[in-house]
């Protein structure tokens, strides 16, 4: 059997592609950020608890934990709900090869998310678990991703497929694929460096906290240390794509070149702001510089698929109405998440 | 066909599904329910000024934000990566339909998250009204987030006008949209008071312990009302013919649904028994325990509903397993291997067939059947089919009769590869060496007759193809019971039929006399028949051999009916065909004045066992094990709701045809019930399409290569088949179906998927009633002549009554047409497996050869001269036309 044989038919969609790929870069840009933030900050705060220092910095990115796992799943679900509209031929083919694996991320998933909550309610009352409680939150954080890394290559590679034949139980991984741990790396490399920038924000936020300074020089090496990183992984990556694709993105091809040099031109601005400790034109550009990224995340998809498929493949059926009540609900959503949010911070502003 | 199928043995056919479904279920509608109480809660500490009660309410609320948006959450997402890993395909569809729908339900989730967080982290410290104001947000968006999931999880059993238009709004709001967004909103009430019940036990304050028990307890009962009253609205709202499969014809659905209906009385109660006081320690255990029966309450009810779409996963648009409606007639045409794009094989072949079938399993059963495990577990389903066949059989008839699971889709190999995997792949069962069965042949005599002997003595048995059930204990379909026939001819110019002056004795072969010890038919015959009978007497009360045989004036023959003879001489081997000898004596002289000798063909090779397990009992070739007898009743009671086996157990076992009206047995059977015949063919005709006679021998002892071999008449020698006068089974059946559909009976589940082979269509086929209406011989010999082709057929025209069936019909002089010719398929010249002329003694006596009496002008034999007029019926003065069939008397 070949390849193109064993990739499923995919099913029609109900608007022109193009929408649903903007949903998808734009809510996975979302969820990337809060993940970032996320899986940044518990290691940042477990390497703090291992240190045994600054408890300060534990205890606030204790409280603030549970909420960025909530947004992150939250976010992670519309990305990935758009993801299989747009892919589901591939991804749920991968899914099944690594069932096992993808599965035991739900169970993950609640145990980090549990462990967390008793990072939160239990840090002063139990000193001693509290380093096991955000250990274990930012292990399994580590090998959740671990996990979307293996799962998000495998679908690209066809190729790999077959060795579903040899062993049908679901516990295939994309090991032998060059790009997987470069790829995994530039996500966790970018979340310590997100998480570090993160913590500078908040401190910058917060006029009246204490060791306001301490914090944000602190929230900015992390990042910047990150961020060197994080480049030299970047091009680690570059390498270890396929040639072709490789070379898309160095002169080959246009649009992949302008966005990619585009995001990498972020990065380096980033990284400047970042040593030079300024925080908000740090914050933007890269926030910048992920969505360019994210971008050529996608690009790297289109390049790996472009031999089975593309986009513009998928079979429309329109039907337009249910995505106009969506973008209703969403934008009445968002008010009232807004509102919400109003009302919360009045109230804290009032209890102080 | 589309994806892979992640290969799970034991933990397979589901499981995961309903693992992590029925778990999510639950806690997802007290993330609704729940909410509303938290509202209803704080009001209450406001309105009463009470702390402890607004104390209470906080601490629910972390509870609650825990066990929701964290477990709650992930299992919901849990739900989505388990499907998508299961069921990828259906999935898929849900996706792609729904996209802008989960879209939607996921901007609801947010304004939960951010609504629960806010009320939690701002509980007592914002302003009472607004705070309330942000429960009540969190309240709506839960529940919008049931309003759309409850749309495309109740499209996926009902997707109504989708089918047809694809339409989203269509799927939607489906016919069952409605009731289910009433059921499951007012039980996510009834949970909230069960869950509120756990956390207000747990409370240190005895008094605010026991206020706030009451208080949940308090709020459950309109709800539970309201939500009793919606699911009936719910069950009434699913079309007629999905119902009624639910109901009634999906076997372990009622587990589910007696589940739901016992909770509810136990569940409504229980809580209300939460209001008395009781200790700490008993509220918390006996509320935990509730909770529990809460859990199982979700269960039986996701159970149900998820059952009730059976055998689909889209109701009319995907199976369970898969496969689209669209494309089963392609699969069907292509077969499974080369429509599925995750298989190893493109072909079965002899080498790869377990491996092919497992793959095959994989594909379509392995959805719902786990192996070993805990879901529809395989292995004891197939535990019975001793042989491939079997298995076979059972797959081609699978979703035919009862369609709560999906038809086999893919060819004949395909389905025999995946009944080897499972007969010799799980179960480990060795394929049979073919048993090479050679009967010996046991002596007899041909009684004398010589030229000027003053009488012609013609006897017969007169059917042919006779089958009797001995599973006595537990049921029968015929009992031991043959009729002999004679008529007496003194020869002449003038032969005369002798009727008077003579009285005509029968005696069976020695070994036989005693039938009783060999099969248990006298210890059951009152339960069977209503009338006890004395041992080896037969149900018209002719013993088994030294009776006297009775004149029937109208046939001018005479006739010993129901004689009980059975296949089993006292030696322990089985003998299909015990031989009878008939004696006239003259009434005044007690002169012997002629001897016959005859076959009587009984047999038990009837193979119920070949698909309901066991093995032979006798000589390792015939007769029913009570294994085999059981498995027949407990299918029948499973499909029917009877509870026949547990009378045989009782020691009641009863004649099938006291039900199924029967001609032959003169049985009316209970109105409404097909008959016998009717019932047994249509039923396994589902199972058994496109066998040929292999069909026709599974059941009936006529193979060649059988035991009995009981098609033994010129027409075998012929190489003619069952299927030559009868048509195929599938034919045969429809023509009996068809007469009990003309005439009121409800068996359109028995004939919907027989297709006929003799004729274009089943509005041609001509229905008949069994027994009466057969093919007549002269459908084929047309005027006596000889057939037109070897193609002709005798299916579709039937004789108009009895007196035109060949086993009653006399030629023109009064003769029976069987007192030369023999008994129906065994016409001579017949062959015998059990010695070559057993059948042909009378011929052999009367003419030295094995033809039919009188053939080759063999006038002279009854007209003591030669004649030249064919007065017994047209064409008979001629030489036997097959002459490679007759042997003459050495």
């Amino acid at each position: 059997m070949t390849v193109e044989n064993l990739i499923p038919v995919a099913d029609a969609i109900p608007v022109s592609w193009g929408w649903l790929y903007f949903f998808l870069i734009l809510t996975f840009v979302l969820h990337l950020l809060f993940m970032n933030v996320m899986l940044g900050s518990a290691i940042m705060a477990f390497v703090s608890d291992l240190r045994k220092t600054d408890a300060w910095l534990s205890r606030d990115i204790s409280k603030k934990l549970p909420y960025t796992i909530a947004f992150t799943v939250n976010l992670g679900v519309a990305p990935f709900l758009f993801l299989q509209v747009l892919y589901g031929q591939f991804i749920y083919v991968s899914s099944v090869l690594m069932a096992v694996y993808w599965l035991s991320v739900i169970g993950l998933l609640i145990l980090l998310y549990y462990s967390a909550y008793g990072y939160a309610f239990r840090f002063d009352k139990m000193p001693g678990a509290r380093t096991f409680f955000i250990g274990l939150t930012a292990i399994l954080g580590l090998v959740v991703a671990f996990m979307f890394t293996n799962n998000m290559t495998l679908m690209l590679v066809p190729e790999s497929w077959q060795g579903y034949f040899a062993d049908r139980s679901g516990t295939m991984l994309n090991l032998g694929d060059p790009t997987l741990w470069p790829r995994y790396l530039h996500f966790v490399v970018a979340s310590v460096a997100l998480g570090g920038l993160f913590q500078a924000l908040l401190a910058k936020l917060r006029k009246t906290i204490p060791e306001r300074e301490k914090r944000i020089s602190q929230g900015m090496q992390w990042f910047s240390y990150a961020t060197v990183a994080q480049i030299i992984i970047g091009f680690w990556f570059l390498i270890t794509l396929p040639r072709e694709i490789m070379f898309s993105f160095m002169g080959g091809a246009g649009l992949n070149t302008a966005i990619f040099i585009l995001g990498l031109a972020g990065a380096v601005l980033a990284l400047v702001f970042g040593f030079t400790r300024r925080v908000w034109p740090a914050v933007v550009t890269t926030f910048v510089t992920v969505v360019f990224m994210a971008i050529v995340r996608d690009l790297v998809r289109t390049a790996f698929l472009k031999p089975y498929f593309q986009l513009s493949d998928l079979t429309l059926v329109p039907q337009y109405s249910p995505m106009i009540v969506f973008l209703i609900a969403l934008v009445l959503g968002l008010g009232l998440v807004a509102y919400m949010l109003n009302l919360a911070a009045k109230c804290k502003q009032e209890a102080k | 066909m589309n994806y892979p199928i992640w290969e799970l043995t034991i933990l397979g056919g589901g499981f995961w599904i309903a693992l992590v479904a029925v778990v999510h279920v639950y806690v997802a509608h007290f993330a609704v329910g729940g909410g509303l109480f938290l509202v209803l809660c704080e009001v209450k500490g406001y309105r009463e000024n009470s702390q402890p009660i607004l104390d209470y309410t906080r601490k629910h609320t972390k509870f609650f934000l825990l066990l929701t948006m964290v477990f709650g959450g992930l299992t919901g997402v849990g739900i989505w990566f388990t499907i998508s890993l299961l069921s990828p395909a259906a999935t898929s569809v849900l996706i792609h339909n729904f996209v802008f729908g989960w879209a939607t339900e996921w901007v609801f989730f947010v304004g939960e998250i951010v609504a629960l967080f806010v009320y939690f982290y701002t509980f007592g410290k914002m302003a009472r009204q607004k705070h309330l104001l942000i429960g009540w947000i969190y309240f709506i968006c839960a529940w919008m987030s049931l309003f759309i999931i409850t749309g495309i999880i109740d499209f996926m059993l009902t997707p109504g006008a989708w089918l047809q238009n694809g339409s989203f709004w269509s799927g939607f709001f489906n016919p069952t949209f409605w009731p289910s967004v009433f059921f499951r909103t007012f039980i996510a009430l009834v949970f909230a008071s069960l869950f509120a019940i756990v956390t207000a036990a747990f409370l240190k304050d005895d008094e605010v312990r026991q206020k706030m028990v009451r208080y949940a307890v308090k709020l459950m009962p309109l709800p539970f009302i309201l939500m009793l009253a919606s699911a009936f609205w719910y069950l009434y709202a699913i079309p007629a013919e999905t119902r009624t499969l639910m109901l009634k014809v999906s076997p372990e659905m009622s587990t589910y649904i007696n589940g739901f209906l016992t909770l509810s009385p136990v569940i409504f109660l229980a809580v209300l028994a939460m209001s008395i006081r009781l200790p700490r320690g008993l509220q918390q255990s006996a509320a935990l325990f509730l909770l529990f029966l809460g859990l199982l309450y979700m269960g039986a009810f996701e159970f149900t509903r998820e059952g009730a779409r059976r055998p689909y996963l889209v109701h009319g648009h995907m199976y369970s397993n898969s496969i689209r409606v669209a494309d089963a007639v392609s699969i069907n045409q292509r077969g499974v291997l080369k429509s599925a794009k995750w298989t190893r094989f493109e072909a079965i072949t002899p080498e790869n067939r377990v491996e092919a079938g497992k793959d095959i399993f994989q594909l379509k059963c392995s959805s719902c059947h786990s192996i070993g495990g805990v879901m529809n577990d395989i292995l004891p389903l197939t535990a019975k089919f001793n042989s491939v066949f079997g298995m076979d059989s059972m797959l081609n008839g699978l979703g035919k009769i009862n369609n709560y699971m999906p038809q086999f889709f893919g060819i004949r190999a395909e389905r025999e590869a995946l009944a080897a995997y499972i007969v010799e792949g799980l179960h480990g069962q060795k394929a049979p060496q073919g048993v090479d069965y050679k009967p010996k042949a046991p002596a007899y005599e041909i009684p004398p007759h010589k030229a000027d002997d003053e009488y012609v003595l013609l006897a017969w048995n007169n059917l042919g193809m006779h089958c009797i059930s001995d599973s006595d204990p537990y049921w029968i379909l015929l009992p031991p019971a043959n009729d002999l026939y004679a008529q007496l001819v003194r020869k002449g110019e003038r032969p005369q039929i002798v009727t008077e002056g003579v009285t005509l004795h029968y005696r069976v072969e020695k070994g036989f006399e005693n039938p009783s010890k060999h099969v248990r038919f006298w210890e059951f015959a009152e339960s069977l028949l209503g009338k006890k009978l004395p041992l080896n007497s037969g149900v018209s009360g002719n013993p088994v051999t030294d009776g006297e045989m009775e004149l029937n004036e109208k046939l001018k023959a005479f006739e010993a009916t129901l004689v009980p003879v059975v296949p089993y001489p006292d030696d322990g081997s089985f003998n299909p065909y015990p031989l009878f000898t008939v004696e006239a004596v003259d009434k005044k002289t007690g002169k012997i004045l002629a001897t016959g000798r005859f076959v009587a063909p009984t047999s038990t090779e009837m193979g119920c066992k070949n698909c309901h397990g066991g093995e032979w009992r006798v000589a390792g070739v015939a007769g029913f094990t009570d294994e085999t007898s059981a498995d027949v009743l407990r299918v029948h009671d499973r499909i029917n709701g009877t509870d026949l086996l547990k009378k045989a157990r009782a020691g009641k076992p009863l004649l099938c045809q006291s039900c199924h009206a029967d001609p032959v047995l003169g049985t009316k059977g209970q109105q409404g019930i097909p008959n016998f015949p009717a019932a047994m063919h249509g039923w396994h005709a589902n199972y058994l399409t496109d066998r040929g006679t292999d069909a026709c021998f599974k059941c009936h002892p006529a193979s060649a290569t059988g035991p009995t071999g009981c098609l033994r008449g010129v027409h075998a020698g012929l190489n003619l088949d069952c299927t030559s006068c009868h048509g195929t089974l599938a034919d045969h059946a429809l023509s009996l179906l068809k007469y009990e559909k003309e005439h009121g009976k409800d068996v359109d589940r028995l004939m919907r998927h027989l297709e006929p082979k003799v004729v274009a269509s089943v509005e041609e086929v001509k229905g008949r009633i069994p027994w009466i209406n057969e093919p007549d011989c002269l459908n084929c010999h047309v005027d006596f002549q000889k057939p037109a082709s070897k193609d002709v057929n005798g299916f579709n025209t039937w004789t108009a009554g009895p007196g035109e069936l060949f086993r009653l019909r006399t030629d023109n002089m009064g003769l029976m047409c069987e007192s030369c010719h023999g008994s129906t398929h065994a016409n001579y010249p017949a062959t015998n497996m059990y010695g070559q002329e057993r059948d042909n003694i009378p011929p052999m006596q009367y003419q030295a050869n094995n033809l039919p009496i009188g053939s080759e002008m063999n006038c002279r034999l009854c007209h003591t001269k030669d004649m030249d007029m064919s007065v017994h019926h047209p064409n008979m003065l001629h030489k036997f036309r097959n002459r490679q069939l007759m042997r003459v008397k050495n």
